[in-house]
């Protein structure tokens, strides 16, 4: 399951990348599943990044200060939610600048 | 005897701690990251300390602070000067911190006292008691200590049973992520015993990435994009396209591990050079890859033949050689040991975990010589601690962040490190300033955010722990305004021939609100058909009757409205927004047609069609009508009696209405609709309980028939699902919303059938129990069965059984399952 969301949401980078948002329907409702499946799919592009967070496996080019961001995303955050416990099962994959 | 049971692999690069547990290994993970492993790495920062993955991000931002690889300085006198603490740290220290560190990824309840840890084959007198010295700062009682290459041995002879009467030499080829190591290892029928190694303290798989890069993905680059120099460019302090070799090691690391498995990888670059964009794929075969690493791998098989010679044995006088370390996952090393070597090369042991897991093993066997009473002298040392302590934070936010602040006074309190239990953060461990702390933390949009804090002393050690501190993200802000009622939708409720309301948004919920929802259509509407498709949110009890609850936006779409035919069982996408001002925005997309219709409304235009008064009317009244009949047959008539006013009440509604145009501009519509709320509301009121009760009712005992199955020994393997699904049975119980407890009955009638079918034996008790029928709808035949049955049951042959249970039930008249309801197509809202 895990390889097919970091699977959908390369096609949806991908597809963005390009311009293309004609299928922003499609991966909405694909999210809304993943959700009533009980995964919690973040993607945290744009996010600041803090040492703290240790919800993402971060390369990190120059320094790192307040102002460091995640600028690209290689593979999406996943937490398993079951009640009211949530569960890490997979780390971002991120590049931070 | 109590063992020792517990064992550390306090690696160069990775460290990791297992309990050995009645003849199995447990490798436990790292609560903050998914891995087994610890990378032996410690970041201090001023304030704080952070030990593991995190530690690895300030490698370049603030080399001087990081230390790593500080097991090869074990048992020397360098130390490591660490300008943030303005302090030399000692290898012992740095490693007891590591040590301090895996404790965490124990569960609560497990204490560590003894322990195994292992050592290096290289390693000297000093150097051992040096790691000793390491495991008792970090607090364990007892240490026991082990070469890497026994613990290695010790996994593959207890993963495979083998028995060795006979001397044997093993040799044991440990190549990780950073470091190389050759054992020759003597095994015989009472000990192994290491007798020379080798190695190299600069060889790793992280090497091979690097040279993926450099070989390979870079003149690729160079070639597509005209660059050149590009490797320079990227190894260099200055450069800007330092991301990018970060971003391309990652990658190479990637296809490294999938040339392991596959005969080519794919590398895909999306990257962008000095304003261009390269996009591009790579592929990668495995034979060029092996020519790349070639002479690395040759270097480590001369070690193992240098070994050999240097102990004066011949290559066959080896009985195998055991691979350990990740980099061995590579086909090459494998093939190039075995060709030269000539040997069996073993392979069947995991190589991330083989050391660990082999101590653990032994551990389990140790003896432990630490004494009860200090056992329970050290419990009582930290059950003495009396800590005083307060906290503050906002138990209910909409803020991204929130401030924790505390404040402590008591036993020797000095450091403090907060966690998110779900694993999505760390603070590492920080000092405390005048005995508190402030701390923004992160939350998960939407959850229950749980915490857990640790109070530590001055020597890192673990005093005590409070946990859980709850956020709640996103439930409730005194900012915003709650809603009164529960917003729910209007769907079919195929099952009961009725219409049913699901919650779109709970009572309570802070507005503005937003939701998308997906529903599939539940009929066909044909372009220019006069059915329709109705979107009816409500305000009201989500389990309530929906004629009961005030309608607050409605829409209908008509065949007329349609571009294409709306297929039955395609979907409906559903957008609905409740603004801060209460104003409903409903947007609805029907894929069949590739249609969107959006309507907005506001209370001031609340729109009702008598359409739909007389419709729901009429499916009430049905249902008034049947309990009026059983309560009179029951001669409950005070209960009738109410029930009868309902139903005048009804009728004279539907007159009224029947007299109005659906164009009617006056209020009276509305006044209509209210009254017919009202009525059905009580009679939604009077019936529900006893409704819910019968569900409740049913739902016990589908849950007595499964717990007699599940008490069966073969049935164990049910028990988790089973517990799974009865988890929230309290809430769902306590919610009585009949269709919730509904869907449970259903679950559990599933994992019903699912048990009985599972076995044939399952069936014996059905066939007992059938024979209390006698209704049968062919006696001759059913008795023929059961003639057949009762020789199968003698003979205990139980498939025989079953096919006669089948054969049975088909001869039982039809049950009285109550018959769906002659329900008009037009009463359906038309989603499903």
């Amino acid at each position: 399951m895990i390889e097919i969301i970091n699977q959908i949401f390369a096609l949806e980078s991908k597809l963005l990348k390009n311009g293309n948002d004609d299928y922003s329907r499609n991966f909405d409702r694909i999210a809304n599943e993943f959700k009533n499946l009980n995964y919690h799919v973040i993607n945290p592009i744009g996010k600041s990044y803090r040492n703290e967070m240790t919800d993402v496996e971060a390369s990190i080019s120059g320094d790192l200060n307040k102002n460091s961001k995640i600028t690209k995303v290689l593979k999406p955050i996943i937490y398993e939610v079951n009640g009211n416990e949530t569960s890490l099962v997979q780390k971002g994959i991120v590049i931070v600048e | 005897m109590k063992t020792i049971n517990f064992a550390i692999d306090l690696g160069t690069t990775n460290s990791l701690v297992a309990k050995y547990d009645n003849g199995k290994i447990k490798i436990f993970n790292n609560p903050l990251g998914l891995k087994q492993t610890l990378p032996s790495c410690i970041a201090f920062r001023g304030n704080r300390i952070v030990i593991g993955d995190k530690a690895l991000d300030y490698l370049e931002k603030d080399a001087e602070n990081v230390c790593m690889l500080f097991k090869r300085k074990m048992g020397t006198q360098d130390t490591y000067f660490v300008p943030s603490l303005n302090k030399e740290m000692q290898p012992i220290e740095l490693s007891s911190l590591v040590l301090k560190e895996l404790k965490n990824f124990l569960p609560d309840d497990e204490t560590l006292n003894s322990v195994v840890i292992t050592i290096p084959a290289a390693f000297d007198t000093i150097q051992s008691n040096a790691t000793k010295k390491a495991g008792y700062l970090a607090g364990f009682k007892e240490v026991v200590l082990l070469q890497e290459p026994i613990a290695a041995c010790l996994a593959f002879a207890n993963n495979s049973n083998t028995e060795v009467k006979e001397k044997e030499y093993w040799i044991v080829y440990d190549f990780g992520g950073g470091t190389f190591d050759v054992a020759l290892v003597e095994v015989d029928e009472r000990e192994l015993k290491v007798i020379d190694h080798q190695g190299d303290n600069y060889l790793g798989g992280a090497d091979f990435d690097s040279l993926i890069v450099q070989h390979l993905i870079v003149p690729f680059i160079e070639e597509k994009t005209g660059q050149s120099d590009l490797w320079k460019s990227l190894k260099s302090k200055s450069s800007t396209h330092k991301g990018l070799y970060f971003e391309l090691l990652k990658k190479a690391e990637e296809a490294k591990k999938e040339l392991s498995n596959f005969e080519e990888a794919e590398i895909e670059l999306d990257i962008n050079i000095n304003d261009v964009n390269l996009y591009d794929h790579l592929v990668v075969k495995r034979e060029v890859f092996e020519n790349l690493i070639l002479s690395n791998v040759e270097n480590t098989v001369t070690i193992i033949k240098d070994i050999i010679k240097g102990n004066q044995l011949l290559n066959s006088d080896i009985k195998r050689v055991i691979l350990i370390g990740g980099t061995t996952y590579i086909p090459l090393i494998k093939k190039s040991i075995s060709s030269v070597i000539g040997v069996e090369v073993n392979s069947s042991i995991d190589p991330t975990s083989a050391v660990v897991e082999g101590a653990a093993y032994y551990a389990g066997s140790k003896p432990s010589e630490l004494k009860e009473e200090e056992i329970i002298e050290i419990e009582q040392t930290y059950e003495e601690v009396a800590i005083a302590y307060k906290f503050f934070y906002e138990q209910n936010t909409r803020d991204s962040e929130e401030l924790i602040t505390a404040k402590f006074s008591g036993a020797a309190i000095d450091k403090y490190r907060i966690i998110r239990k779900d694993g999505g953060y760390d603070s590492g461990v920080k000092s405390l300033k005048n005995n508190s702390f402030s701390e923004f933390v992160p939350l998960l949009e939407g959850r229950l955010n749980q915490f857990k804090v640790q109070l530590l002393n001055a020597d890192l050690e673990v005093l005590k722990v409070i946990d859980p501190l709850s956020i709640n993200h996103g439930s409730y802000s005194v900012n915003g305004q709650p809603l009164p009622n529960d917003i729910c939708m209007e769907v079919d409720d195929l099952d009961a021939s009725a219409t049913r309301l699901e919650r779109i948004f709970a009572k309570g919920s802070i507005l503005p609100l937003k939701k998308k929802i997906y529903k599939t259509a539940s009929k066909t509407i044909l372009k220019k058909s006069k059915s329709n498709l109705t979107i009816n949110v409500i305000e009201g009890k989500s389990n309530g009757l929906p004629s009961s609850g005030l309608s607050i936006g409605y829409i209908e779409i008509f065949g007329e409205d349609l571009e294409d035919d709306l297929i039955k069982g395609t979907d409906i996408e559903i957008e609905l927004e409740i603004s801060e001002s209460r104003e409903l925005k409903i947007n609805v997309y029907l894929q069949s047609c590739d249609q969107e219709f959006e309507n907005v409304f506001s209370e001031s235009e609340r729109s009702i069609s008598i359409n739909k008064i007389n419709t729901e009317i009429n499916t009430v009244l049905g249902d008034v009508e049947a309990v009026i009949k059983t309560a009179n047959s029951l001669e409950n008539f005070e209960y009738s009696n109410k029930l009868e006013s309902i139903r005048v009440g009804l009728i004279e509604i539907q007159i009224e209405a029947s007299m109005l145009q659906d164009d009617d501009i006056s209020d009276t519509k509305f006044q209509l609709d209210d009254k017919k709320r009202k009525l059905i509301q009580e009679f939604d009121d009077l019936t529900r309980n006893e409704l819910v009760a019968k569900e409740i009712e049913e739902y016990n005992d589908i849950k007595v028939d499964l717990e007699y199955h599940l008490n069966q020994d073969e049935n164990e393997r049910f028990k988790t699902k089973y517990q799974r699904i009865i988890q929230n049975e309290k809430e769902v119980i306590n919610s009585l919303d009949k269709y919730l407890i509904r869907s449970k009955i259903k679950e559990l009638e599933e994992l019903y059938n699912a048990i009985i079918q599972s076995s044939d034996e399952n069936f014996i008790s059905y066939y007992l129990g059938l024979k209390f029928y006698d209704n049968f709808t062919n006696k001759r035949k059913a008795e023929k069965l059961f003639e057949q049955g009762d020789k199968a049951l003698e003979q205990k042959d139980y498939k025989v059984i079953r096919h006669v249970v089948y054969g049975l039930s088909a001869l039982l008249p039809e049950s009285e399952r109550q018959k769906r309801k002659d329900f008009s197509d037009d009463s359906k809202t038309g989603l499903n």
